[in-house]
């Protein structure tokens, strides 16, 4: 199964693993130990999120070492904020629609005084 | 790059607004047909509102319209519709506290139907109203792609009317 971006960090194990794998590049064990997740769940994690792009693996002798890639943290950061831009956009046309409201009641209230 | 920022920000963006109005006017731009029409873009698009239903489990039914010859053109050129139908309902409404609204994405081409939550909160203070909105971030990868497609290009447009 292939996560997508949102997918894959939308689960609070895989987060706690993305944030261990920060400190640099590390093997299962010690990701078990500073994530607190039992080994078997770090290791279906690990291939997930390695399976999605968020993690790379290398061999080092009889060890396997993984390490974060930036390209999906990347693409996650230009999509929140293109989506972000449009609902300030929405917004502004919010705050524009009420202020148009408003100066065509006190128009008619001001029609009503004289 | 922070990415432990970046891992907690991706379920939820929140923006807030705060606006020197009254609530129920406020309150009246999200729930009546005249009011949401006004504003809700996005821009190049008008919305044309089919049933709106400002009560818990209520419907909102719109059609959005490219309006612009600009935006006409682009979405011709994407081989998307001019114009597109969007159901919602409102799956949470407190009188001028708080609703939500939750947008059945149903469109995708292999992808799962699912919902989409936008979330609005409303407080009064002295006279100004802080209104904050959390969405919800899309959660397929198709979805993604044509988002940023489609924001890519509204965005130039954007830029394009105020440069």
């Amino acid at each position: 199964m292939q996560l997508d971006a949102f997918q894959a960090l939308a689960d609070p194990t895989r987060r706690r693993i993305i944030e261990t794998l920060r400190q640099g590049e590390q093997q299962v064990g010690d990701v078990v130990e500073k994530a607190g997740v039992h080994q078997s769940g770090v290791s279906r994690h690990l291939r997930l999120l390695h399976e999605s792009g968020f993690v790379s693996v290398r061999p080092d002798g009889q060890r396997r070492l993984y390490s974060l890639k930036p390209e999906p943290f990347r693409e996650l950061e230009a999509w929140l904020a293109s989506y972000r831009h449009l609902w300030e956009a929405r917004l502004d046309r919010f705050g524009a629609a009420l202020e148009k409201n408003q100066r065509a009641r006190r128009a008619q209230l001001r029609k009503k005084r004289t | 790059m922070n990415n432990q920022n970046q891992a907690r920000s991706t379920s939820q963006i929140v923006i807030e607004r705060t606006y020197k109005a009254q609530l129920a006017e406020i309150w009246a731009l999200w729930t009546t047909k005249d009011g949401f029409e006004s504003w809700w873009g996005p821009q190049g698009f008008r919305v044309e509102v089919q049933a709106l239903d400002a009560r818990v489990g209520g419907a909102l039914q719109y059609d959005m319209i490219a309006d612009s010859p600009e935006m006409i053109a682009a979405m011709k050129q994407m081989g998307q519709p001019t114009s597109h139908p969007t159901r919602s309902s409102f799956t949470e409404l407190k009188l001028h506290e708080r609703l939500v609204l939750s947008n059945v994405i149903d469109f995708l081409p292999g992808v799962e139907p699912y919902e989409s939550k936008i979330a609005v909160d409303f407080s009064p203070a002295g006279d100004t109203v802080r209104m904050v909105v959390t969405l919800d971030a899309m959660h397929s990868e198709q979805f993604t792609n044509m988002q940023k497609e489609g924001f890519t290009s509204q965005l130039t447009k954007l830029d394009q009317r105020f440069a």
